[in-house]
């Protein structure tokens, strides 16, 4: 038994509720992805900032204390004015976020504004790079600051990993979070394909009652499984797919009752009709207000 | 072929593939080329069509068991939303907005505020002159020696008049530019408006412990006759500098407040309430030690004239004055 019970289930992490209703799909980011980014933000700004400055001292157009005024200009601004203006040009990408495909985006599911842009970015010099530096440059004389400043940086990290959208204290005040950039790919309908015929020219046909036993699960399954890259295969990984589709169609015909045997020649033939069958029967319960989660949706409807 | 299609997900997506293509390659440009480039037909079928994906999704959900196909759509719907509701403005005119409307209402909205860290600049400039006056040993408590640069009660007066008048052809204007803007007063206005989130205390204790080393600084040179003299050094660059620190002040006592007396709203409501209007002043409190920074690094060395040092300086804070009281009104 649960001692604590949450009273409302709280709405998945990875789901924004866009302005025209309907609930979108965009994961959020981990805390190491976006470490990864900020160090390759670091890298990139401190290698521009150093070629510039480098460029300037072989073409000896500056006298040396020029140099050093403006290499302090330059670390001024691959700080807090980089972040802000990149993320503003591209709309929540940095350079390393670009990199990382990760995206900052509005909480809410409104438009990523400059002032949450501005505040993010203007507490993470409070959050991390102050503290940060000062811990970097504080020596053994100083124990109770070098202590104060580690103390706010582990701070600065435990915030993300106790929220599960994954803020930094920054994130939580401008009312935003960081997400993986969804890549939309589009395979084919499996169900769209030429029915298989057996090789001796029957057709496969399943009865209504064979495709009561499994829901939407064990039929997406299925599908990835036959969506296997047969092509690319090795041998030996070739000859265990094969083995699989047997023990496969195997429990199938148990389960559902169908006598014929399948030859092993006729099996991605028969797992295919049956997905599609199986895909049809399915969905035509479900057009009825029949959502079959898994193959244990006969004991949730007597439950229920 | 037509018995193949015999389901009805297969037919809603045959249906509707070619415009879900079409939206893919519309958010790559529009991704690869920013929306204000694309031409008005691409862009308004990108709207048009994202909200067409949006609908096919809904139903989708509702209709189709094809993990594939509800998969793309997520992320192609997901996408597209990115592309759709990206902000419309560009850099330029943010900048203008800021300058013209939206800082100098900030500023006018939050004007308690900012008279509180005024006020703790002054209060702190009053006890460190009283103080010093009463015994001048308290001038070492206020001001590191690293800090004071050789000024101190043991200096004589003609060192201190060489300091304020002095010409050092060492430091170029950027360099000295440079020094300034990782000078002590910009690392204090940044803490100032840090710490006000921690109920405004560190935020007011640092503003007033900068106005007393200024105040025991002002009283040393007063003590010495050159009271004026330190007036105008400090003006050309200060009016703008110490001002800059009162409003980081402001904006931090701000987000103070707000975790303090929070109202009707939670106080995390209530603390990004009140960060719309501080951001804003710290900001502003940003451009101002830049400002500063060229003051001092191009005017303090070149003007040596004790009535132009002065008449630049307040006439600088004239100008600040003047834009937050009367720059972007009527407009909402």
């Amino acid at each position: 038994m649960r001692i604590f019970r949450r009273k409302k289930p709280r709405p998945s992490p990875d789901t924004i509720l866009s302005p025209e209703g309907v609930p979108l799909t965009l994961k959020v980011a981990g805390v190491g992805v976006r470490v990864a980014a900020q160090l390759a933000d670091v890298l990139l700004t401190m290698a521009g900032a150093g070629a510039i400055l480098l460029l300037l001292d072989l073409m000896q157009l500056t006298q040396p204390h020029t140099l050093f005024a403006i290499a302090m200009m330059l670390f001024f601004l691959t700080r807090v004015p980089y972040y802000v203006i990149t993320e503003l040009i591209w709309n929540g990408q940095t350079l390393g976020k670009r990199l990382m495909k990760i995206k900052v985006v509005s909480h809410d599911g409104g438009t990523l504004g400059t002032h949450a842009i501005v505040l993010r970015n203007l507490l993470k010099e409070a959050e991390i790079f102050l503290p940060g530096t000062l811990l970097l440059a504080l020596d053994a004389a100083s124990p109770t600051l070098s202590l104060i400043a580690f103390a706010w940086v582990v701070m600065a990290f435990l915030i993300p990993l106790l929220n599960p959208y994954r803020q930094r204290l920054g994130d939580l005040l401008a009312g935003t979070h960081v997400i993986h950039l969804p890549q939309p790919v589009l395979l084919k309908d499996l169900a769209q394909e030429a029915i298989p015929v057996e090789t001796d020219g029957t057709r496969i046909v399943f009865l209504s009652h064979q495709l009561d036993h499994y829901g939407a699960f064990e039929l997406q399954t299925l599908e990835g499984l036959l969506r296997a890259d047969t092509g690319r295969m090795s041998p030996t990984a070739y000859g265990n797919h094969r083995k699989t589709l047997a023990t496969i169609i195997e429990k199938i015909r148990r389960k559902i009752g169908y006598a014929d045997p399948v030859a092993p020649a006729d099996h991605a033939a028969f797992l295919q009709a049956f997905y599609t069958a199986q895909r049809a029967h399915l969905e035509q319960r479900q057009l009825f207000g029949d959502r079959r989660a898994d193959k244990h949706h006969a004991e949730a409807d007597t439950q229920a | 072929m037509a018995e193949t299609l015999t389901l009805r997900s297969a037919r809603f997506r045959a249906e509707r593939e070619a415009d879900w293509r079409l939206l893919e390659s519309l958010v790559t440009q529009a991704e690869r080329r920013g929306l204000h480039r694309m031409d008005f037909a691409a862009a308004r079928d990108l709207a048009a069509s994202y909200r067409r994906a949006t609908t096919s999704l809904a139903i989708a959900r509702e209709i189709s068991l094809d993990r594939a196909l509800l998969d793309y759509l997520e992320a192609l719907t997901a996408r597209a939303y990115l592309c759709v509701y990206a902000p419309q403005e560009r850099l330029g005119g943010l900048v203008r907005r800021f300058f013209t409307a939206s800082a100098p209402q900030a500023l006018r909205r939050s004007w308690a505020f900012i008279l509180v860290g005024f006020l703790c600049m002054a209060l702190g400039g009053l006890t460190g002159f009283l103080l010093y006056l009463e015994n001048p040993s308290w001038y070492f408590v206020f001001l590191p020696p690293e800090l004071a640069g050789g000024r101190s009660p043991d200096a004589t007066t003609s060192y201190l008049r060489s300091v304020i008048y002095s010409n050092d052809p060492d430091t170029t204007g950027l360099g000295a530019f440079a020094t300034f803007l990782f000078s002590h007063n910009t690392r204090i206005a940044i803490f100032v408006f840090g710490l006000g989130v921690f109920v405004c205390l560190p935020a007011i204790a640092l503003t007033f412990y900068n106005g007393l080393g200024l105040g025991a600084m002002l009283a040393l040179h007063v003590d010495r006759g050159l009271g004026w003299d330190m007036g105008g050094w400090l003006s050309i660059h200060g009016v703008t500098e110490l001002s800059a620190i009162c409003i980081a002040c402001g904006g931090g006592i701000q987000m103070g407040a707000a975790i303090l007396f929070p109202g009707d709203l939670t106080r995390r409501e209530a603390l990004q309430r009140a960060g719309r209007d501080a951001v804003k002043l710290a900001l502003v409190a940003a451009v101002m030690l830049v400002v500063a920074a060229i003051l001092e690094g191009f005017f303090r060395q070149t003007v040596q004239d004790m009535t132009t040092r002065y008449a630049i300086g307040w006439g600088i804070g004239l100008l600040w004055l003047a834009w937050a009281m009367l720059a972007g009104r009527g407009r909402a």
